[in-house]
């Protein structure tokens, strides 16, 4: 095959110009209105929480390596395990995929030049670092030791929670409009700003399923805002609204916490399953199959994850009627998540599967996401949900689901798109041996977990007695921890070691269809010139190979959208 | 299912340390009538996925592995792949809807039997406070603290409610979980089907000592329970005042253990050890910045410094001590007149109960004890 008259697929630009060194200063990152930056500034923080709530996650497993708690006491333990799902929750999980990859993917899939509301985006930025600094400023006010779900009447007393409290529910509060703010503006920009042929069902599956997360950060987070602001009032100034010595309700505020926090969970896993669905299709090098499956899936999962928070309290004290009604729910939301188990699978089938990193990660979360949804049908099943409440057991299957799919998710989007956000290509083998390390640690930490609960561990304990039979199972479960922490520092090690000894990347390395792989890696600043004209987002057969930049380019031989567009000014 | 269950329990009764030795792979070992029950569901669901995860790594691992990209080979497109099937994909959709319809039922089904009480429930009024569980039996009007004494093969059904904040009574052995929720009361039962003892946690996360706030249930039979309750019923009547100290010790302190230590060193609470030489001296320094001196001796209000303690007992938000929070809940109406008694002699006598290191003499040398509580004087 001859080069010369290769169709390079990205539209051509300035030399030299790309939206990192387009401008530069402090003031050029910090005050952007370019939504690429914003997503890299994201990215940054995130990781930052992460490596912060990953310390507390190693500060709790070295705890329970022994009955009597090996490095803290009762309270400092108490605040450990807070400040990890606190930050996890808050600061990384919610905001990794949509905040951070979401910025910089969505409007260039889109082939705009920005998000619909530019300004607003910043704001958001803003409001996270405010909010990111509430919360971690709880643990210098007295400390935080509620857990991450605030519960009442326990947070609401002086006498038994720390001072942290105010400041932490503020921070989670403002973190609320962040993401809130975040959602509108993805959903305007979704509405508005579609290209040419870019009909509902030609959107690539990310976007359905950042739109779809979208529509639940705007609709169930001010709930979470309102509850924590009244948390707040009550426990300054003792009005009763939860407190039964005023005449309040504490379950009550467990029915406004899981209104939003199970639609969260959503929050986290939909857009994972949306970078999944990228991920194996074009790893695949196949058509995605059944599109229309994967995209009303998610809707679903959106529509049933607003009536299903009372699964998270079969054992509160309300109603058997309404717990009844609510497993009958619950189960419903398993029906969407194995659909899109099953498309995924199907889409591998008659592929051509390159085994890279990103595509591990792929795969990866198959298998993890197949275990955490499995094992949340023993939780949905009453009789059973009875025993398991509130032990390691919901620990194991909500890390599964949250850290083994969502955050698994983040990672196989970040090595996806780390070519394009920095021009520069990781070393795939050591993505890969990293990848295994992750892998093996994970299993050998959670899977365990799921043993502890079943036999009766509950969460959050300090402690535990000696003669139960806990302790195999926590040292297992710790191993597993120290094994995920170098694999976590085997991947800053090669992310960072990209910017500087990295291939340069060329503008679709992976062969994918989607617009971001139709501008140059790194983009220019205004990501297109003109905004292209988009097919079929999941039709590889106008693609092929080319050895000489070492990615893919269009077919000589085939028509592509928008190629009668591009031979008139050429 | 349930039925083979019940033959198949043995009489022999249990010590705490093997409970988790009678168990299956996936349980603990199981003790009561709604047990086999719940554990039938989770090998339901267990076999269901079993073969659910095979078929879909199987699937994915083969797939991976047969339609690999050959090496060196870029060209990758493979225009014969279905993009959709409409029938297979509605198969895959309704087929997990019913069996997860089945599961919904069964777990249903084993729910609704946990919340029918039967109606010659043995009651059990049960308090949680931070960070121990009161036990009362109302027919015989005992009440137990860090154990629970119950019948075998009888239902028995604990009306709870907590003093402060959440808690959840959790009994692995018995398969029930319930939310202890202060201002209204819940409710569960189960029936134990084999003698021993059994741990009970507390499963809702309810502070500094939660991991502490544990019991023991132990099921007798028929006859040895009821010697049991009568016993514990006469208990502090029978005994004479020179065995109360050591009475108290090993049947009253595991309700203060979580915050009063033995061994001397501080928690939510100030220790036991030398308590009494602070108290007898009105040396003990309250928030308020008054001292125990202040308030001591004829015409103040503690006459005799047992009554302190008394009153710190029964009246705990009273005088608070100068760098604990006060945490401490009343114990008014749990105890006993002679269980007060009991109390204020065992922190009067903690250095002959206790040895330095905090471990309980056995046996321990009262002769010539102060086993006077002030109240006579």
């Amino acid at each position: 095959m001859t080069t010369i008259d290769a169709r390079p697929m990205e539209q051509p630009v300035l030399a030299g110009d790309n939206y990192l060194t387009h401008t530069r200063g402090f003031r050029s990152w910090f005050f952007t209105l370019d939504h690429k930056r914003i997503g890299l500034m994201y990215l940054v923080s995130v990781l930052t929480a992460f490596l912060l709530g990953g310390i507390f996650a190693l500060l709790v497993r070295t705890q329970l390596l022994v009955p009597e708690g090996l490095i803290m006491d009762q309270n400092d333990y108490n605040k450990a395990f807070t400040m990890h799902g606190g930050i996890m929750v808050f600061l990384v999980i919610i905001p990794s995929i949509p905040a951070a990859l979401g910025n910089f993917v969505l409007p260039i899939m889109l082939g705009a030049k920005d998000v619909a509301f530019p300004r607003l985006n910043l704001f958001s930025y803003h409001l996270w670092i405010v909010g990111a600094i509430f919360l971690v400023m709880s643990m210098f006010t007295g400390g935080l030791d509620t857990g991450w779900t605030f519960y009442t009447p326990y947070s609401i007393d002086q006498q038994s929670a720390m001072g942290g409290v105010i400041p932490a529910v503020t921070g989670a509060f403002i973190l609320g409009f962040s993401s809130i703010f975040t959602g509108m503006n993805f959903i305007v920009t979704i509405h508005r700003l579609r290209p040419k042929g870019m009909t509902w069902f030609r959107m690539p599956l990310f976007l359905w399923s950042i739109y779809a997360t979208a529509v639940i950060q705007v609709l169930a987070t001010p709930v979470l805002g309102i509850t924590l602001a009244l948390l707040a009032v009550e426990r300054a100034f003792g009005i009763g609204i939860f407190n039964p010595a005023l005449g309040g309700d504490p379950v009550l505020y467990q029915h406004f916490f899981w209104f939003y926090s199970h639609p969260a969970v959503y929050i986290m896993i939909l857009p994972a399953m949306g970078i999944v669905s990228e991920l194996i299709a074009v790893h695949s090098h196949r058509h995605i199959f059944g599109y229309s499956f994967i995209a009303w899936s998610s809707i679903a999962i959106a529509i049933f994850s607003f009536i299903v928070w009372g699964h998270h309290m079969f054992t509160s004290g309300q109603s058997p009627l309404m717990n009844v009604i609510f497993s009958l729910i619950t189960f419903s939301v398993a029906i969407p998540s194995a659909v899109k188990v099953f498309n995924w699978l199907a889409t591998m089938y008659k592929g051509a599967i390159s085994w890279n990193t990103s595509m591990l990660y792929g795969m990866g979360f198959i298998f993890l996401f197949t275990i955490g949804g499995l094992t949340g049908l023993y939780l949905g099943t009453l009789s059973t949900d009875v025993h398991l409440h509130d032990t390691y057991f919901v620990v194991a299957h909500f890390h599964y689901v949250m850290m083994g799919s969502a955050l698994i998710g983040f990672i196989g989007g970040l090595h996806h798109w780390w070519p394009k956000m920095t021009g520069k290509l990781i070393n795939d083998n050591a993505g890969r041996v990293a990848f295994v390390l992750f892998f093996v640690g994970y299993n050998l930490t959670f899977f365990t977990q799921f043993m502890l609960g079943s036999h009766g561990m509950p969460r959050r304990y300090a402690t535990y007695p000696a003669d139960a039979g806990f302790q195999f199972y926590h040292i297992l479960s710790t191993i597993g921890s120290y094994m995920m922490a170098i694999a976590f520092f085997m991947m800053a090690f090669y992310f960072i070691g990209s910017l500087f000894f990295g291939r340069r990347a060329p503008a679709n390395p992976w062969g994918g269809r989607s617009l971001e792989w139709q501008c140059t890696s790194p983009p220019p600043h205004d990501n297109f010139a003109e905004q292209p004209e988009v097919g079929d987002c999941y039709d590889f057969s106008v693609l092929r190979w080319d050895e000489a930049t070492g990615g893919y380019v269009w077919r000589e031989d085939v028509e592509h959208p928008g190629q009668h567009a591009e031979d008139a000014t050429a | 299912m349930s039925m083979l269950g019940l033959l198949a329990t043995t009489t022999s009764p249990m010590k705490l340390g093997e409970a988790t030795s009678g168990g299956t792979f996936w349980m603990p070992e199981s003790a009561s009538t709604i047990a086999p029950e719940v554990d039938f569901v989770f090998d339901f669901i267990n076999w269901i996925n079993y073969i659910f995860f095979a078929l879909v790594v199987l699937v994915l691992v083969w797939f991976a592995i047969r339609y690999k990209l050959k090496p060196g080979s870029r060209e990758s497109f493979t225009p014969d792949a279905p993009t959709h099937n409409t029938p297979l994909e509605l198969t895959w959709t309704t087929m997990p809807l019913l069996l997860v319809g089945l599961i919904f039922w069964l777990g249903m089904d084993g729910y609704l039997r946990l919340t029918e009480v039967p109606d010659d429930a043995y009651p059990v009024k049960v308090t949680g406070q931070k960070w121990s569980w009161i036990f009362e039996h109302p027919e015989f009007g005992v009440i137990e603290g860090g154990e629970l004494t119950v019948p075998l093969n009888r239902p028995v059904r604990m009306i709870m409610s907590s003093k402060d904040v959440l808690h959840s009574v959790f009994i692995p052995a018995f398969r029930v979980k319930q939310d202890v929720v202060p201002g209204r009361y819940t409710s569960l039962w189960f029936e134990a089907t084999r003698p021993g003892q059994y741990r009970l946690y507390c499963s809702e996360y309810c502070g500094m000592d939660h991991s502490k706030m544990l019991a023991v249930v132990n099921v007798l039979p028929e006859d040895e329970f009821q010697d049991a309750m009568g016993q514990l019923a006469r208990e502090y009547e029978d005994i004479p005042d020179s065995d109360l100290p050591a009475y108290a010790m090993n049947r009253l302190y595991s309700r203060c253990a979580s915050c009063h230590s033995r061994d001397g060193t501080s928690g939510t609470g100030p220790s036991f050890v030398g308590l009494w030489e602070r108290t007898k001296n009105g040396t003990t320094v309250f928030t308020d910045g008054t001292t125990l001196k202040d308030h001591m001796g004829p015409g103040g209000e503690f006459e005799v410094p047992e009554n302190y303690l008394r009153d710190s007992i029964l009246n705990p938000q009273h005088y608070i001590v100068q760098n604990y929070m006060g945490a401490m809940p009343t114990f008014k109406g749990q105890l006993k007149e002679r269980q007060v008694d009991a109390l204020v002699l065992m922190i009067k006598n903690m250095d002959r109960l206790v040895d330095d290191q905090g471990n309980v003499i056995e046996n321990p040398d009262l002769d010539g004890a102060d086993i006077s509580t002030g109240s006579a004087n």
